[in-house]
């Protein structure tokens, strides 16, 4: 081979060369997509934009959670320039010890990042990333700061939004918001670190609704994470949207009046617009202020001492707390036996006081009477008669059948089971049936007679608040309700679908007459119990109750309607260790009834006497 | 002195023009990855293209004194110009260190790089040299020599450090063998030791670029399988290690070509043939072995750099960052690039791509352009190489002949190493892409390098020596 002919081999591997390189870079540039997603990856940094939570309003429009700006002050490391951490520390109020620590504090919050195939521990921390050094500062706090901080590169401000609730009211119903933890995050991706998430009420209830949409924002960054300029001129942003508000049926006046009333004591208010089942207040006392529970900063400092509060403050009495109803029970025992044909309105019993204890009253004769004079010995041997029709011979398989059946009753009166309440943490109360004595007595071990307590809702029956509340909505409905809920509606779109539903209990609504007559006669008539709950021009129809307390003075308990025709409002009220129903309860339900439908108190006297009075010490630990 | 119409009939237009061409595509990315929008005059002297146009204004000049200098020049001052570079690139190892290398003389954007200019020096040298050798009476002196040549500034280079550089210089082994240089006075004293041989030339001695990339391959085979198990179907429950694996393959190749060669060689040559045959495998196994342990016995983080570019092994925003924000900056280009100015990686606002004007500005290029912008780049550089290939073999003159060829082997290394480091083909080994990046020694060498050639091209008629 000649010299010469050298050049082919040289000029063959350039070309080889040329061909390799250009394939790999076809392969790299036409072919393979991952290089453009990784590029992304590098460059393009999706920036999140959380809306304001939509606003929730009163039934009267009235504004009841809105939002108020905050400030973050935040840092990134990499932008700081010789931080004087004495005059910083001083600039904040601190001491420089404390500021360290907050730096480490922050560093090791990030976590650690654990490479699987190398074993090497990295912190997640990143010195080029923003993070918030100081958080939820007013603008009175961060004003102050903000003026000097040209002297402190690598520290700005930045704006984010909280609840604020003009009206310190509801704390219970509405809920609180509260940092999202790890699984909420790995559940939803719409979370990320930091966010805020209802925590319980009906912000966790709606919290899909309330939260709006997210604006996505795509920025070019460089190595050093700074943003450069929109992605794409901001062809693919999207704009942050803020949920519409929600409008719930609650009055806002009567809110604030009904937590007036029950201050210094403990208990609830249920109040709730018969014909839409709207709830119109709900009281759980004592209460708090909302405001205690907004922000991290807040939430670290009030929720233990709440969380300690032996009255219990945060505990969502009208959802949660599940008590006895007493003699109010009497009114939906006398409805079943209507229905069920054991008796009929005139059915008069005696006052036989050799089986159960009584007041001195004339011996009933009627439902009506029976109602106005709550007979316990009367509503004895009326569940005597529901439980025991002899349909068997064997007079324990006959209560099991009976039994059965009122609890198939009580269940269509909402009770037993949980009501499709638009609020999260509502429990069942307790409506016994067969299997339920079958446990405690065995099979055929029981009858009436081992379990008459029940009659005059005693015993094992347990309701809530809102239940209670739900008896009276459907007795001045006459037989049907629709379940009771917060949202009277969402933006524009009203109330969820089932909440526009008619629920039929299984009385029929001509067997109503009797018992609202009792009720009515029970407030308005001489002999009644609930005469504290007497309005000079409204016709209040109510039922008290006395529920016996083992552990102390008897719960005070009343549930009323009014006015007795088209009715507007039902009531239930819950005192606890308050003694007679005719006592606290009736007054309340009363002042709520007149300020919900008069809006001014005639009795002032008696305003004054339900406010002034004590029955609860606030008891820290 | 010759008439300028003359001239311009005489240069090498089409190498003339690629060279203009890569200068101005050169210069367009740079200002579009230093871009300044309150600097937007391309002959801000603050801004990087203000200071590239400046190097390139010099090496206008300088290219213009080139053309009127008459080009015997060269071989005359060659030896001085040489020395001139080598005590330059011992002075630079005394200069204060710029980013880890003491490689400046010179302060600041006025500083230049002697390592640049010693790829011209020793081109020229080296030219002189064999241009006065006697191919077919080479000497272990003359190889040596020869070698000397380009080893001791590549030495020098290796010092500051400059890695890049430094393999830059075994360009020359190219052009020592397209001269017919060959190894043999070295390889025959060796061999005709071994009792028995009588060689009087050898196919490895002259041929050793081939050798040289098959032994490059060997290594990198026993390398890309230095941690993998073969398995064979004779032994199920036995893997069998990488190198033992590469022994294995070469031995049953060996078996072939032993049992081809006793059937095809003449019988007086096939004791001969089945020797040397043998003498291969023992060599080659001995490389494969040696480079399987000398790679167990590097250190980790060695380690590492080798598995990386081998692929075997992946850290995107570890060790391997540059290549890989690099290969993400080619890659997201697209068919036809994310247009002029709209690197979203590469520019140096963003400055995902380190080094992204100077040794990674293929990157910026390919992303703004896209496939149909690093194709053309590719084509124009591969024309630019073969048509220097072509202006060699038409000189008259041997001198004129080598320098040629040094200067299309040493565009050969530049093009095909740093482009090899932005497509993952190669380590990241910091040299310039020739007339691209941004750099005034590079810039003002590589010019310098190829108006040399347009002149003594120009000028090939007139001698006869």
């Amino acid at each position: 081979m000649k010299l010469e002919q050298r050049k082919y081999i040289i000029i063959f591997f350039t070309l080889i060369v040329g061909i390799c390189y250009t394939f790999r870079l076809f392969y790299m540039q036409v072919i393979d997509d991952s290089w453009v997603l990784r590029a992304q990856e590098i460059a393009e940094k999706r920036k999140e934009i959380l809306p304001p939570r939509a606003v929730i309003f009163d039934r009267n429009g009235k504004k009841i959670v809105s939002n108020k700006t905050y400030y973050n002050l935040m840092v990134i490391e990499d932008n700081i320039t010789k931080l004087d951490t004495q005059a910083f520390a001083k600039l904040i109020d601190w001491t420089p010890i404390q500021v360290r620590n907050r730096f480490k504090e922050i560093k090791s919050g990030e976590g650690i990042y654990i490479n699987k195939t190398t074993g090497k521990r990295t912190s997640n921390y990143q010195t080029q990333r923003a993070y918030p050094f100081l958080k939820e500062l007013t603008l009175d706090e961060i004003t102050k700061i903000a003026l000097h901080l040209d002297d402190f590169p690598g520290f700005y401000e930045e704006v984010t939004s909280m609840r604020s609730y003009p009206f310190s009211n509801g704390a219970n119903i509405l809920g609180y918001l509260n940092e999202t933890t790890r699984e909420e995050i790995e559940e939803d991706r719409f979370y990320k670190p930091g966010n805020n998430i209802g925590r319980s009420g009906i912000e966790r209830y709606y919290e899909k609704e309330l939260r709006g949409r997210k604006g996505i924002k795509y920025i070019v960054t460089s190595a050093m994470n700074n943003a450069i300029e929109p992605y794409a001129d901001g062809k693919y942003d999207t704009v942050a949207k803020q949920a519409p508000g929600l409008k719930l049926g609650m009055d806002i006046a009567l809110q604030e009046y009904g937590e007036l009333l029950m201050q210094n004591k403990k208990g609830c208010i249920v109040a709730i617009e018969p014909k839409s089942g709207e709830i119109l207040t709900m009281v759980s006392a004592p209460s708090f202020d909302p405001n205690l529970l907004v922000g991290r900063r807040n939430i670290t400092l009030n929720y233990p001492k709440l969380a300690a509060d032996l009255n219990k403050p945060l505990f969502p009495r009208p959802l949660q707390a599940e008590y006895p109803p007493g003699s109010i029970f009497k009114l939906v025992q006398s409805l079943i036996a209507l229905q069920e044909g054991v008796i009929n309105n005139n059915s008069g019993f005696p006052c036989n006081k050799e089986i159960v204890g009584c007041h001195n009253h004339p011996n009933a004769a009627g439902v009506a009477q029976a109602v106005q004079y709550s007979c316990n010995p009367y509503f004895y041997a009326v569940v005597k008669k529901i439980i025991q029709q002899k349909k068997k011979r064997n007079n324990f398989a006959d209560a099991e059948i009976g039994l059965n059946l009122w609890h198939q009753y009580m269940n269509s009166f909402g009770l037993g089971e949980k009501l499709a309440t638009d609020v999260t943490g509502q429990r069942a109360g307790l409506i016994p049936n067969s299997k339920y004595y079958d446990r405690i007595y065995g099979h055929n071990q029981w009858a009436f007679s081992t379990i008459r307590s029940i009659a005059i809702g005693q015993g094992e029956i347990k309701l809530t608040p809102l239940q209670m509340a739900n008896i009276a909505v459907i007795i001045a409905n006459n037989g049907w309700y629709i379940t009771p809920h917060f949202v009277k509606s969402i933006g524009k779109k009203g109330p969820l679908a089932i909440y526009l539903k008619k629920n039929a209990t299984m009385v029929d609504a001509k067997h109503f007459s009797s018992v609202i007559e009792g009720m009515r006669r029970v407030v308005n008539e001489p002999g009644g119990t609930g005469g504290a709950a007497r309005l000079n021009d409204l016709l209040v129809c109510g039922k008290t109750g006395t529920v016996q307390n083992s552990q102390g003075q008897d719960h005070s308990v009343f549930i009323a309607f009014a006015p007795l025709e088209n009715p507007q409002i039902a009531v239930a009220v819950f005192v606890e260790n308050a003694g007679a129903g005719g006592t606290w309860a009736a007054p309340i339900a009363s002042l709520i009834i007149e300020k919900y439908l008069k809006s001014t108190i005639t009795d002032k006297e008696k305003e004054t006497r339900v406010i002034e009075g004590v029955l609860a010490k606030t008891k820290q630990p | 002195m010759r008439k300028s119409g003359d001239l311009f009939t005489k240069t090498d237009w089409p190498l003339f023009i690629s060279f203009l061409l890569l200068v101005v595509l050169g210069m367009a990315t740079i200002y579009s990855v230093a871009y300044n929008e309150e600097e937007p005059n391309l002959f801000a002297l603050s801004e990087k293209y203000g200071k590239q146009l400046l190097w390139l204004g010099i090496s206008a000049f300088a290219g213009i004194l080139i053309f009127l200098i008459d080009s015997t020049i060269y071989r005359k001052v060659a030896e001085l110009v040489y020395v001139i570079v080598l005590v330059m690139l011992v002075v630079v190892l005394f200069m204060p260190p710029i980013n880890g290398a003491r490689a400046w003389i010179g302060i600041g954007s006025l500083g230049i790089q002697p390592a640049e200019f010693a790829k011209i020096s020793t081109a020229l040298l080296l030219s002189k040299y064999i241009s006065g050798l006697a191919v077919k009476f080479q000497t272990t002196k003359s190889v040596l020599l020869a070698c000397l040549i380009f080893l001791v500034p590549s030495i020098l280079v290796a010092l500051q450090p400059d890695a890049g550089t430094l393999i830059v210089f075994s360009s020359f082994l190219f052009v020592m063998y397209r001269e017919g240089l060959t190894f043999d006075p070295i390889i025959l004293r060796l061999i005709n030791s071994i009792p028995g041989f009588k060689f009087k030339a050898t196919w490895f001695g002259s041929h050793f670029i081939p050798v040289l990339f098959g032994f490059l391959l060997l290594c990198t085979l026993t390398l890309a399988f230095s941690n993998y198990n073969f398995h064979v179907w004779f032994l199920p429950n036995q893997p069998i290690r990488g190198v033992n694996g590469i022994l294995l393959i070469l031995f049953i190749l060996t078996l072939a070509i032993l049992l081809l060669a006793w059937f095809f060689s003449i019988k007086r040559d096939r004791f001969k043939v089945l020797l040397v045959i043998s003498l291969v495998f023992i060599i080659t196994s001995g490389i494969a072995l040696s480079v399987d342990a000398a790679f167990s016995g590097l250190a980790r983080h060695q380690k590492d750099r080798i598995e990386l570019v081998l692929g075997l092994k992946k850290d995107p925003d570890g060790k391997d960052y540059n290549r890989n924000r690099a290969m993400a900056a080619v890659g997201s280009g697209g068919a036809f690039g994310k247009g002029y100015k709209e690197a979203s990686l590469s520019s140096l606002k963003t400055n995902h791509v380190p080094e992204s004007e100077t040794d990674f500005i293929f990157c910026p290029f390919a992303e703004e352009w896209g496939f149909l912008g690093s194709f053309t780049l590719v084509v124009i550089y591969l024309f630019m190489i073969i048509r220097i290939i072509l202006i060699a073999e038409r000189q008259r003159v041997s001198f004129n002949r080598i320098y040629a060829y040094c200067v299309a082997m040493i565009l050969l290394y530049h093009f095909s190493i740093n482009i090899g480091m932005n497509i993952g083909f190669a380590p990241v080994i910091g040299i310039p892409l020739p007339f691209f990046s941004y750099g005034g020694s590079s810039i003002l060498s590589f010019s310098i390098m190829i108006i040399i050639l347009l002149k003594l091209d120009s000028q090939r008629k007139d001698e006869f020596n």
